[in-house]
């Protein structure tokens, strides 16, 4: 029994943490974030690509790596502690399901070597509850809007889910951007009337959504973990009545508690990947408990590193919002904090 | 990263420690940096599926058959779960309290005590992992709790590191058969959470100590032997001026008062010391030591409680799930709390097993295990508040009740969930340690 990384895997996040610091540390992303209209830097998307990266969890067949879901947390909760702007996440996982389902290897092949991009389009409604006519796909044709869709301006084909399950869709495609909060995703709303190919069906797409509370949880582990890093070194240096604020326990007490959080969601995270990784039964559970909470712990951590920085911490020059943003972003997505509590609630028999 | 919480704090405590610096911090590996950066060949084909010891969170065959001849040994010899025992209306204090010493001898005569202390002094010689292995099982079973945990959960491991051999052959059989049953001395009336502020007073004289003074909050003192008392040996030394005395609570000049507890109960109670004389043999490591020998055992005491906790509260929330469904409570609000304690509860059960690993690698638990008691502490309050309004006025009714749910003790459980963030280090107190010994936080400002 172990829960230590492997020496291989330890050598994955030192060598992905010194290339996000080199290549893309947030001096240079800030930028792409506040400037670029894609969200991302194509060029820099390629090397990402060529590392091996895009391809971390797809089989030899389509090139990829044939790694784990164990490693892709890895991977992303570093992308999480240097707040890496663009679709990786987002493509990682529309490939994994255009693989898994043998559809268009040759799409994948493109994306894994990074000259084309898919994501997956979910949402029916720009509102959560909004009732509004889903995406239907009868006759090989599919039809309808797709809301919020990751990266939509910059795709080559879509993953759209209907009622009849995921389909496959190559653009091009109309899309409206959509500007949010959050400076490192793009969306876009995507009208649909587009040649469909299935994608199997909902237990594949199940399978995939368990991947993406994982990976979405990794990336709040990393944004919250280098939270709390930047505060405490904050609080060590920061003086006021004539000594550093992380000398008051009022302080004090609630970073143990940031901490507490931090550690609690790396436990939950690393061990929803093993479960997946092992196909343990646990596993549904597991997912939605570690992506339900760390969404709320890395929005809470997150929260409380800019109360704890004061004025400076409110102002647009100091990253933290940056991290409070995807924060945010990641706890909606991926399966909301309320879709994770209803699968918790499915998976105990509840 | 995430092999342990020590190790996983490094990373916050020297932050960034690859990035500051830079791509000469990448040593040992496979493929050097400046390949990196001239190849086109991708960086992760490093051989990662051929090399061992990938995270595994399953247990060891050992440790699988251990669980096993375990659940098999508990369904021949349980009687009943401890929930019926308690709701038997020929049940007293008294009774179960030698109901549980009964089963404590039982479980002693298969093994099951002292699970990771050496054979020689009556132990089984296994380690951690049998050992909240043990608790788990207990959990899930419901099993009646043994009497002596006091005694076998501080006092053991202190004589173990600390004690004579004279003084581990002569106390450790009696505690662990549950002839001789203890209780802490450690709290004073003005001492709870400053505890090194102690003043009870152990005096040298001759061949023995004399003690004056009062312990309060004694766990099992109406019940117990025995009590292992923190007494001070020097007034002007705070932490050196501590010593770790064993002492009989027949002696003359020891009084024993129980208290009653919000639950009704009297568990614990005040023990109070005039003149009372204790052989010089009965102090445990050298004088001035009590100190250092209480934290070491304070640290067992928090170890691995995760997963047991997280068993024990899942069973109780399945039953709390299962209570909803017949009152025909279903609504989303309802379904939201119950949702919430099901993740908290599950990723408790995630720092339990990543714990585990950690003692099946041979570590010892640190400063980190206060995450852990915070969190569980913290989790039974809200837990056992959100049973009740779950349960509406039903779950105010006391076990006696014929109307009372036979499933769990609502009320009590509710009432004893305060309990669990003061005792062993208030989670006031593991903050500090927290604060200080895991985030090398400056000294705050008192």
């Amino acid at each position: 029994m172990r829960f230590e990384l492997s020496d291989d895997q330890a050598l994955l996040r030192n060598s992905t943490r010194d290339f996000l610091a080199s290549e893309l540390p947030l001096e240079k992303t800030r930028s792409v974030m506040e400037h670029s209209k894609v969200g991302y830097d194509p060029a820099e998307w390629r090397r990402l690509a060529e590392m091996g990266y895009v391809g971390l969890i797809l089989p030899a067949r389509v090139g990829g790596q044939g790694l784990g879901a164990v490693e892709l947390a890895i991977v992303l909760e570093e992308m999480g502690r240097a707040c890496v702007p663009g679709p990786f996440l987002d493509v990682v996982l529309a490939a994994a399901l255009v693989a898994a389902a043998s559809a268009d290897d040759a799409l994948v092949r493109e994306v894994v070597a990074g000259r084309k991009l898919v994501t997956i389009a979910r949402d029916d409604a720009p509102y959560a509850g909004t009732s509004a006519a889903a995406v239907t796909a009868g006759g090989g044709r599919v039809r309808g809007t797709k809301y919020f869709v990751p990266f939509a301006a910059s795709v080559d084909a879509l993953v759209v889910t209907t009622a009849d399950g995921p389909v496959l869709v190559d653009g091009p495609f109309t899309v409206t951007p959509l500007q949010t909060l959050d400076l490192a995703q793009r969306f876009a709303d995507v009208a649909l009337d587009h040649a469909a190919r299935p994608l199997g069906g909902p237990a594949e797409l199940a399978r995939v959504d368990r991947l993406a509370a994982v990976g979405a949880s990794a990336m709040l582990l990393g944004l919250m973990s280098r939270c709390l890093e930047t505060t405490l070194a904050y609080v060590q240096t920061r003086q006021a009545f004539k000594r550093p604020i992380g000398a008051f326990q009022a302080l004090q007490h609630r970073l143990a508690d940031m901490l507490l959080r931090v550690e609690s969601t790396r436990s939950a995270v690393y061990r929803a990947a093993w479960c997946l990784s092992s196909g343990a039964p646990e596993a549904p559970l597991a997912c939605a408990a570690a992506k339900a909470y760390a969404g709320d712990s890395a929005r809470h951590v997150c929260g409380e590193a800019i109360q704890m920085h004061g004025g400076i911490g409110f102002t647009w020059e100091l990253d933290l919002h940056l991290y409070f943003k995807r924060a945010k972003t990641l706890e909606q997505h991926y399966g909301s904090t309320e879709a994770q509590l209803e699968a918790a609630l499915a998976a105990a028999g509840y | 990263m995430p092999n342990s919480f020590a190790a996983s704090l490094i990373g916050v405590v020297e932050p960034c420690q690859c990035r500051s610096s830079g791509a000469a911090s990448f040593s040992g590996g496979l493929i050097q940096p400046e390949v990196l950066r001239t190849t086109s060949a991708p960086l992760l084909p490093i051989g990662l599926a051929a090399k061992e010891s990938f995270m595994d969170l399953l247990l060891a065959p050992q440790h699988l058959e251990f669980r096993d001849r375990l659940r098999a040994w508990l369904a021949a010899n349980m009687r009943r779960p401890w929930r019926e025992e308690l709701r038997d209306p020929a049940a007293t204090e008294d009774g179960l309290m030698e109901f549980r010493r009964a089963w404590q001898k039982k479980l002693h005569e298969a093994g099951y005590l002292g699970m990771d202390w050496p054979r020689e002094w009556g132990g089984r010689g296994a380690g951690e992992v049998e050992k909240a292995i043990f608790e788990e099982e207990m959990a899930i079973a419901d099993a009646p709790p043994i009497l002596n945990t006091l005694g076998i959960g501080l006092l053991g491991p202190a004589l173990i590191h600390h004690g004579s051999e004279e003084q581990r052959r002569r106390f450790i059989p009696p505690m662990l058969s549950g002839e001789e049953i203890w209780c802490q001395g450690f709290s004073e009336p003005g001492s709870g959470s400053d505890l090194a502020s102690l003043r009870t007073s152990a005096r040298l004289d001759g061949d023995d100590f004399v003690l004056n003074g009062q312990k309060i909050w004694t766990t099992f003192g109406p019940w117990a032997d025995w009590i292992f008392v923190l007494a001070r040996t020097d007034s002007k030394d705070r932490y050196g001026g501590i010593s770790f005395i064993l002492c009989k609570l027949d002696t003359p000049g020891v009084t024993v008062r129980p208290l009653r507890q919000i639950t009704g109960e009297s568990e614990f109670g005040e023990v109070f010391f005039e003149d009372a004389r204790v052989p010089r043999a009965q102090l445990v490591g050298q004088i001035g030591e009590g100190w250092r020998i209480a934290m070491t055992v304070l640290a067992y005491e928090r170890g691995a409680m995760s997963l047991a906790a997280s068993a024990r509260y899942g069973r109780d929330l399945d039953c709390l799930a299962e209570a909803c469904k017949e009152h025909g409570r279903t609504s989303a609000a309802v379904r939201e709390k119950l949702a919430r304690l099901l993740v908290e509860n599950e990723v408790m059960r995630a720092n339990g097993i990543r714990t585990l690993a950690y003692f099946a690698e041979g570590k010892a638990p640190g400063p980190e295990s206060s995450i852990e008691k915070i969190y569980w502490s913290e989790f039974d309050k809200r837990f056992r508040d959100v049973a009740l309004d779950l349960l509406g006025p039903g779950g105010l009714l006391l076990r006696t009740s014929p109307d009372a749910r036979p499933d769990v003790d609502w009320a009590r459980e509710f009432l004893w969930s305060r309990a669990g963030t003061i005792y062993s280090g208030s989670s006031e107190i593991q903050r500090n340690i927290i604060a200080k010994r895991v985030l090398n936080l400056p000294q705050d400002a008192r």
